[in-house]
This record gives structure tokens, sequence and C-alpha cells, in this order.
């Protein structure tokens, strides 16, 4: 695997552990802090719709041909 | 044990945090919607560039055979959208101010970890005033409400609230009740729909 593909890789499991640490911090605030059912239904409609973005965004990651990619890009 | 979990979409018993025996909400107040509003209408023209972008880009990507990498762009920029969507959600829902049959707490939210709580005791309430300004406010019935303390303390002033007119009366009658001793009249149980204070 060359170098800059192990880059990329690394650069969006990092993005998305980033990702998941602030979704989790929105959650617990909603769920923990918030009054009311209205930041309940918040939390839930934010885990549910990351759920889904998360993997369609790793579905289309994993079909990526990112060697083509950068074939593409050095010509 | 599923319907149990799910309940607390449904129902709540509006308690929070640090909540005194016999303490009841009377009033549970955030930001008139609209605040909100034109910050995800903001979101929402941003949720549209990655399609402008395509369309516009369409030959130019079809030729180079990049659909997959422009995809999967646009999908971490919805994840980026969708996280500051909710950000904002948050910040909006958990500034509130509560209004209790004792006191009134004002928790201002400016961050996720940056929190500010004041907190005022029904019989330090001296007066109360309204102010609502401009066509929007006008016509959207929200705007800020001021309680004044004792003299030499702070003013509370809650920004963009909703049916202010209202929410005055409830803290006067909430003071009043502090000062006689008389219970103040209890709203209905779930006082969290803002609109309708």
């Amino acid at each position: 695997m060359p170098f800059l593909e192990i880059i990329l890789n690394v650069l969006f499991g990092g993005l998305f552990l980033v990702y998941w640490a602030v979704a989790f911090i929105i959650t617990y605030h909603l769920t923990r802090f918030g009054v009311g059912t209205q930041p309940k239904r918040f939390a839930g409609i934010f885990m549910f719709g990351s759920l889904v973005l998360s993997t369609i965004a790793i579905i289309l990651f994993s079909k990526l041909e990112i060697s083509v990619f950068l074939a593409h890009l050095s010509q | 044990m599923i319907k149990s979990l799910f309940s607390i979409f449904r129902e709540s018993s509006c308690s929070f945090e640090g909540q005194k025996e016999g303490e009841e909400i009377l009033l549970l107040l955030r930001r008139h919607v609209f605040t909100i509003y034109v910050r995800i209408g903001f979101y929402v023209l941003l949720s549209l560039l990655p399609i402008v972008l395509g369309l516009v880009f369409y030959s130019y990507l079809l030729n180079r055979g990049w659909f997959d990498v422009f995809f999967f762009l646009s999908t971490l920029w919805y994840l980026g959208l969708w996280i500051a969507i909710f950000h904002s959600l948050t910040i909006y829902t958990l500034s509130a101010v509560i209004i209790t049959n004792r006191r009134i707490i004002d928790s201002d939210q400016h961050g996720l970890f940056n929190r500010e709580v004041a907190e005022l005791n029904g019989s330090r309430v001296q007066d109360v005033s309204t102010h609502t300004n401009g066509v929007i406010q006008t016509f959207l019935h929200f705007g800020d409400v001021t309680v004044q303390t004792a003299a030499s303390e702070k003013q509370f002033v809650f920004y963009q609230v909703p049916n202010p007119e209202k929410v005055k009366d409830v803290i006067m009658q909430m003071a009043a009740s502090a000062h006689t001793g008389v219970k103040a009249k209890i709203l209905p149980k779930e006082p969290v729909h803002n609109i309708d204070v």
C-alpha cells in the first residue's frame, strides 16, 4: 500500500473518531442536562442521522479506489 | 423494556439538576424558535452546495470518473453540517430559564463546555419589564424580559423569549406568592413548549 494511501486511511479514521467523540458529547449534553422531552428527541434524531450518514460514508470510502484517484491527480 | 426505553421521548417529569423538594416548574423558557430557524436556514443553504457543485461540474466529474470521490466528500460535508446543526440545537435547548414556585434559574450555554447559571429567589424580585423591539418581534410575539432585583444586585435579562407579557405575569405572580406565602398557580404539567407559554 503506497504511503499516500496509508495517510488517507489514517486521516479518515481520525476524522471519524473526532466526529463520534463530538457526537457523544452532544448526545450526553442533550440527555443529561436537557429539561423536558424536547432535548431527548433531538438526541434521538441526532444519533439516528449520525449512524445513517456514518454508514454511508464508510460504504463510500470502502468503494473508493484511492490509488486510481491519486494516479489521476499525478497525471 | 424497549417501551420504557422509548418513554423518555414522550414523558418527562420536567425535573432539573438541583431541584429542591416540593419545588415545581411554573415555566420553562427558551428563546423563540425563530432564532434557531434562522440558523438552521443558513445550514440548509449550505447543504445545497454539493448539489450545485455536482450540477456545475457534472461533465468534468463524469469524464474524469471522479464521482465516487465527489460522493464521498459530499457525505463528509453533510456529516459536518449535521453536527453543526445539532451543536446549535444543543446550545439553543440548554440555554433555558426555569421559573419555579420558589426561584428563577437562568442557564446560559455559551459552548459545549461553557455554561453560566444564575439564580434568583422569588422574594428578591422587585419589578419586571418587557421589551419588544422591531417588526419581527412584534408579529411573532417575542421579546426581552428584565427582572429587577434588590438595588445593588444585577438585573436578570431573558432575551427573545416568547410571549413576554405572559412571562411577566407569571414572574409577578410567583414573586407575590413568595412574599405572601400563598402558593402560585401551577401551569399544565409539561410547560416545555416554549411558544405556548
